[in-house]
This record gives structure tokens, C-alpha cells and sequence, in this order.
């Protein structure tokens, strides 16, 4: 296996520390900039990562040009909060509503590609309690500055908040490591390279993200790697070290149900791609089981595995963003 | 000061208008924990706002000391005007740090003491800029280390120490609360009493006492002391801990404390009475208590009737805020003790100052950033130079 790739496309934000650079380069390169949060009950955080956001790479500096939410169905006060703070806020229901409505991030980040209209997409998760500008410009820094690079994934060391005082190192997310790691080292060894695939923040070109499948929920990380590496080659793919990120703890039972829907996700892909045969479906249900009054039950939550096709194969969105399909 | 005057209630809404700036700046200096001696993080994520603003100057002194001087348009003719706020923070460095900005509020440790007013001095100078405001004079905005407890004002006497040269006027930055407005300081000492008893070794104890009720002793001389009631004088009993557990005699015990008075004689003269109930009890109970100070600060004041007091009270008002005059210490006493003219502004309101779930109020505190934008353009215009 080649090891290069760790070196050569591995970065730290601090050396996209200058942003006005960044700034000329998108100038130079005639580039609009969108960022995306999708949201789901996060009114304790998402106010804080729009006004950072706005305040240094809207105001500040020119570098973003449009803050999009995109919102699974808060019922919390998540969409006034983004209102009130000036982002353009939608409920992913009323994006393309003729084609469906899933509930799941994945569903945000595809039709997020709808009402933006950003050369570039930097998708960042909405539950991040230490959000810095670094978050956005240092995953746009490869993307700027390197014209081979089109998608840009961020790592860190992820301290957890433990309870309501203390936060913790946990070094590796849990699924990483448990079941990605092993899988791409089975499969595609080279993939091993990307530290944090399962990461959430993340910046690509259009160009790329509107020609493949989003699943709808928690395999988005996994496939978007996977499908980027097929059609484009890892080459055009960078890591940002972006230092730290805290971020609210999950239970393992969460973890499960997201560990199961990227197993589908993975297992579909390389099904698809000849590298293994399946004699079976697979189920759709993640079962799990939780003791209630001294006695055992079930606890069933259905993962489908639905997938959106590339969104440039959608009619509205090639001629609302006058693309080619 | 009319013309000053006429424009503060406009400020209010423009200043809004970048309110996520300040909002950043607030959360960014925040959310960098700063524990009294412990400062260099924050010091560093001041400057670095300051020097994204492009502050003319940004820079740290030899006592590190964060620092960032808009250039005035005077070029030395008038002294420098000095805006701080104080750095540290009473919180330890390891709790959770991450503030929540909700719709109206923002809430977080140390939000009100004094992320706030370290924010707000990060934004200055994009305020300045966006109000299209230039001043004669230097403005010097400086975070200062080591201000609180222990800390004892340090960084600030070094500052004014260190620097060469008179200083027109300043103005001492407070997260709240809105509406104060302090221009006179009360001596203080500030104390700790220690009581421990030796477990072994010296003579022998026949009834072994216990640290805590040999500190209640200590209390009940304190607050048997003839006070007068002129000049004011009072002893704060602010802190106490000890023991070890429930069925243990308590073996050292301390009592922090606070005499105050606008009378540098009688807190002299309240401190040695203090301690000599400490040497008293110490000797007749066969333990060792200990008196130290941990800082003290000289009485200082401006008049009311000074022309910087004055005027911040017009300014107060004709933004419909109503003056709350009380003893400030902090980094006032320090400025008003070498004959500088200067005032403690809070910028809003909000709850809980000293906990975690500490939180403020943010319209309010538009207002509040006006007040303290028309009290930097009144020392500008010369309130100052006429004392």
C-alpha cells in the first residue's frame, strides 16, 4: 500500500491561517462559497456557530457567501435561533417535497445541494461546542490552494463532555475504529489513511458532491469517501488536522444504530463494485434490547438504507442551478 | 459634550448591526479559560482578535501583558486614553468552558466576570471603525492578568508602573452590571486567617481543639469590634473551610476576610486589632494561627462634582439609564490612586455572576458598549484635561 498520501494531502489548519489569502484565491478563481449546517434539535449550538461564521468569513473577510440551515424537524427552538441570527433557514420537507421526505442528515446534505448555490459546499455538524472559523476555512484551504484537490475532510482530537463539568480526551471516535477502520483495511487499504472518515465537517465542489449518492442518514460520511475514491481517486482528496473538537457524548446504543446503517451502506458498496457477493438481503431493522422492569425487551429501529440518486440527475436542480446533467 | 450627547442613542442600533462580532469576540475570549495567574491562553486569543481587527498596535509588554493602541489623530499632543478589562477568571481551567448564545442571551462561566468586558475591548476597534469614529488621543485597550484574589491587581499596577508617560483618562470595562458607574475606591485589606493544630510534636493537648471552632472564636471577636460610623468601616467574613470529615476533629480551618473603609487609617487600625484576636486566640489555645493579607488597596476618589463623573452621568442618562454610584475597587483604585481620572462601567445586565450557569442579557448590553463609546469621546474631547 502507498503511504504517501498521508503526507502529501494531510494538513494543519494553521497553515490556512491567513485568510485573506484564501479570500484572493477565490477571488482569482471566481468561486462562491456556501456552508451548510444541518440541524436537529441543536438550539445550543447553532446560534453560536452562525454568528462565528458570519462575523469572520462573511464580515470580517469575504470568504463565504451564503450560510444555509437545513433542518430535519426540530421541535426545539433551533429555526427561530438561525433566523434570528440571519442564516437562511429551510425544513428539509419543503426542499423538491414531490421527491419525498426522509428524515436523516444525509437527506439535509443532498438537498442542501438544492437551495445553495455555492461553487463550494463546506457541510459542518451543528453540535460543535467549540466552534472556531478555523472549522470552515481551514477545510476551504486545500480546496483554494490546490487546484488537484476537490473534497476535504477535517480530523482533530475529539474531547467529549462527560457530564455537565468535565470534558475528556477519547482520542478515536468509537465506530472509526471499531468498524471503519477494519473495513477499509479489508478493502481498500488506502482509505485507512483519512483519520477520521465518520468526521462531520466536511467541504467539497459541486462539481463532485452533485454527481454522487447521498444514503440518507448516518452512511453519508462512509459513501461520500467511497465514491470519491472510485470515480476521482484519493489524490483529489485532503485531511485537515483542525485540533480539537468538543462535541456531545453519545451512548453506545446510538452508536450501534449508526454503526449498523454505515455497515448497509459500505456492504452496498462494495456489493456494487464486484468485491463481494451477497447470496442474501440484507434486514432492515437494528435490534437492539433494554431491560425493563426486571425483563428483557426489544428495542427495533429501522434503517432502510435509502439513498439519494446525484442530484444532477434531478430535473429542478439542473435548472435551477442552469447545470448539465 | 452636546454634540456627544445627540449621537449615543443612534450608537445604540448601529452597534447592533455588527453584533456578531461581539458576539464572536465574547464567546472566542470565553470559552479560553483564564484562571488568575494562568492568562496566557486568553492573552493570546486577545491579541489575535485585536490584530484580526488590525489594530495599529498589538503586542504584549515585558509582564505579558496584552496590549493594542489605535493611533490617535493628534500624534502625541494629548496623552493616551486607557480602556481594560480585566483577564482572569475565579474559575479553574478543566470545567467546561462552552458558552451557549440563545436568541436574547448568552450563558457560560465567567460570562459576566469578565469574558464580557474582555469582549467587548476585543471589539473596539471594529466599533470604531463601523461607527466611523477617530479619536485625538491613543486609545490603549489592555486585557490585564493577575487582577483578582490572589492576583491582587498585579498586572495592572505593573502596567501603569511600566508605562511611560501621563494618561489622560480611562475607563475600567465590567460585564455588569449596567448602569454602575464607580469613581470612588474604599481601602481594603484582604486577609486569610489559618488555624492548624499540630497532630503531634509540642505540648501535648489535654482537651484537643478543634480548627473550626477555634476560627468561630476568631468570628466572634471580629464582629464584637467597635466599628465607628465615621469614617465607614466593616469587616466582610466572605470565605471559610475546613475539617476533614463529619466525625473528625477538624484540624485546620481557613477564614478569608475583608476590612473595608474609606479611611486608609482605619483599615490600618482595623487590621492590627485583627491581629491581635488572631495572636490572642493562638496563644490561649495552644494552636497555630496565622494571619496573612493577601492584597490591600488604598482609598481613592474622584469628586462627583469632577467633570469625567459628571459628564459619564449625562451620558448615562441620555442613553435612559439611571447612574448606581457604589465603591468599585479593581483596576479603579489602581488608576485613581496615581491621579488618574477614571470610571468602571458595566455593559449589561444578567444573573448568577459568580456560577457556571452565569448568563447575560444581549440587548441591553448595546446600550451599555454606547455608554462606554461616549465616555472614551468625552475624555477625547478633554473632560479629563480640565482637572
Amino acid at each position: 500500500m502507498n503511504h504517501s498520501w498521508l503526507k502529501t494531502n494531510t494538513f494543519h489548519h494553521s497553515e490556512f491561517k491567513d485568510i485573506k489569502e484564501l479570500v484572493e484565491a477565490k477571488n482569482r478563481k471566481q468561486l462562491t462559497i456556501s456552508l451548510c449546517l444541518p440541524t436537529l434539535n441543536e438550539e445550543k449550538t447553532i446560534a453560536k456557530e452562525i454568528i462565528i461564521m458570519k462575523s469572520e468569513l462573511m464580515t470580517r473577510f469575504p470568504l463565504i457567501d451564503e450560510i444555509v440551515v437545513v433542518d430535519s424537524g426540530s421541535t426545539d427552538n433551533t429555526l427561530d435561533i438561525a433566523k434570528s441570527y440571519g442564516a437562511d433557514v429551510y425544513e428539509a420537507k419543503n426542499i423538491l417535497p414531490h421527491l419525498g421526505d426522509f428524515t436523516g442528515k444525509g437527506e439535509n446534505l443532498w438537498k442542501a445541494l438544492h437551495i445553495t448555490s455555492g461553487d463550494i459546499i463546506i457541510y459542518l455538524d451543528a453540535d460543535i461546542k467549540n466552534i472556531h472559523h478555523r472549522f470552515a476555512y481551514a477545510l476551504l484551504g486545500p480546496l483554494l490552494m490546490f487546484d488537484h484537490i476537490k473534497y476535504t475532510k477535517a480530523f482533530y482530537d475529539r474531547p467529549i463532555a462527560t457530564d455537565r463539568k468535565k470534558i475528556r480526551s477519547t482520542g478515536g471516535g468509537r465506530v472509526t475504529e471499531l468498524i471503519i477502520r477494519p473495513l477499509f483495511s479489508l478493502f481498500f487499504p488506502e482509505l485507512t489513511q483519512i483519520l477520521q472518515p465518520l468526521s462531520g465537517e466536511y467541504a467539497g465542489y459541486r462539481s463532485l458532491l452533485e454527481k454522487i449518492s447521498f444514503p440518507i442518514g448516518y452512511g453519508v460520511e462512509t459513501s461520500l469517501i467511497l465514491d470519491i475514491y472510485e470515480k476521482w481517486g484519493l489524490d483529489v482528496i485532503a485531511q485537515v488536522d483542525l485540533d480539537r473538537r468538543v462535541h456531545r457524548n453519545q451512548d453506545t446504543k446510538a452508536l450501534g444504530k449508526m454503526a449498523f446503517a454505515i455497515l448497509k451502506t459500505f456492504i452496498n458498496r462494495i456489493e456494487g463494485l464486484g468485491k463481494i457477493k451477497l447470496d442474501t438481503e440484507l434486514f432492515h431493522e437494528m435490534i437492539q434490547y433494554k431491560l425493563t422492569a426486571g425483563e428483557y425487551e426489544t428495542d427495533i429501529y429501522e434503517i432502510t438504507g435509502d439513498e439519494r440518486p446525484p442530484i444532477i440527475s434531478i430535473p429542478e436542480y439542473c435548472k435551477k442551478l442552469n447545470r448539465q446533467p | 459634550m452636546e454634540h456627544i450627547l445627540k449621537k449615543l442613542p443612534a450608537f445604540v442600533d448601529q452597534i447592533r448591526q455588527i453584533q456578531e462580532v461581539i458576539i464572536s469576540n465574547i464567546v472566542l475570549i470565553g470559552q479560553t479559560p483564564a484562571p488568575t495567574y494562568h492568562e496566557e491562553a486568553r492573552t493570546e486569543i486577545f491579541l489575535e482578535r485585536l490584530s484580526d481587527a488590525q489594530t495599529d498596535y498589538c503586542a504584549t509588554n515585558d509582564y505579558n501583558i496584552p496590549i493594542g493602541i489605535i493611533k490617535g489623530s493628534s500624534e502625541g499632543s494629548f496623552p493616551p486614553i486607557f480602556v481594560v478589562a480585566h483577564l482572569d477568571t475565579f474559575l479553574p481551567a478543566d470545567i467546561d468552558h462552552n458558552y451557549i448564545v440563545r436568541k436574547h442571551s448568552i450563558s457560560g462561566p465567567g460570562i459576566l466576570d469578565n469574558s464580557l468586558g474582555v469582549g467587548v475591548l476585543a471589539s473596539l476597534p471594529v466599533i470604531f471603525k463601523h461607527l466611523d469614529l477617530k479619536f485625538e488621543s491613543d486609545i490603549v485597550l489592555a486585557g490585564v492578568p493577575q487582577s483578582i484574589g490572589k492576583g491582587n491587581l498585579q498586572g495592572i499596577r505593573h502596567l501603569l508602573d511600566t508605562w511611560d508617560g501621563p494618561i489622560r483618562g480611562a475607563v475600567i470595562v465590567e460585564g455588569e452590571k449596567l448602569g454602575r458607574l464607580n469613581y470612588y475606591s474604599e481601602g481594603i485589606i484582604r486577609g486569610e486567617i489559618t488555624c492548624n493544630v499540630t497532630a503531634t510534636g509540642g505540648w501535648e493537648h489535654r482537651y484537643k481543639p478543634n480548627a473550626i471552632i477555634i476560627l468561630n472564636k476568631v468570628i466572634d471577636e471580629i464582629l464584637a469590634m467597635e466599628l465607628p460610623q465615621r469614617p465607614r468601616a466593616r469587616v466582610i467574613i466572605g470565605k471559610i473551610n475546613g475539617g476533614f470529615k463529619h466525625g473528625v476533629i477538624a484540624y485546620n480551618a481557613r477564614l478569608g476576610f475583608e476590612i473595608q473603609s474609606d479611611s486608609e487609617e482605619m483599615v490600618k487600625r482595623m487590621h492590627s486589632e485583627i491581629e491581635d484576636i488572631v495572636n490572642g486566640i493562638g496563644h490561649e489555645n495552644h494552636v497555630n494561627l496565622e494571619l496573612n493579607i493577601i492584597s490591600n488597596l488604598t482609598p481613592a476618589t474622584l469628586r462627583y462634582k469632577h467633570p469625567l463623573v459628571k459628564n459619564t452621568v449625562l451620558i448615562m442618562k441620555a442613553l435612559g439609564l439611571q447612574p448606581a454610584s457604589d465603591s468599585g475597587e479593581s483596576e479603579l483604585s489602581i488608576f485613581l490612586a496615581r491621579k488618574i481620572p477614571a470610571v468602571t462601567l458595566g455593559v449589561t445586565e444578567g444573573k448568577n455572576i459568580h456560577l457556571e450557569s452565569a448568563s447575560m442579557k444581549i440587548k441591553p448590553m448595546f446600550t451599555g458598549i454606547a455608554q462606554l463609546i461616549g465616555v472614551i469621546m468625552a475624555i477625547d474631547s478633554g473632560v479629563c484635561d480640565e482637572s
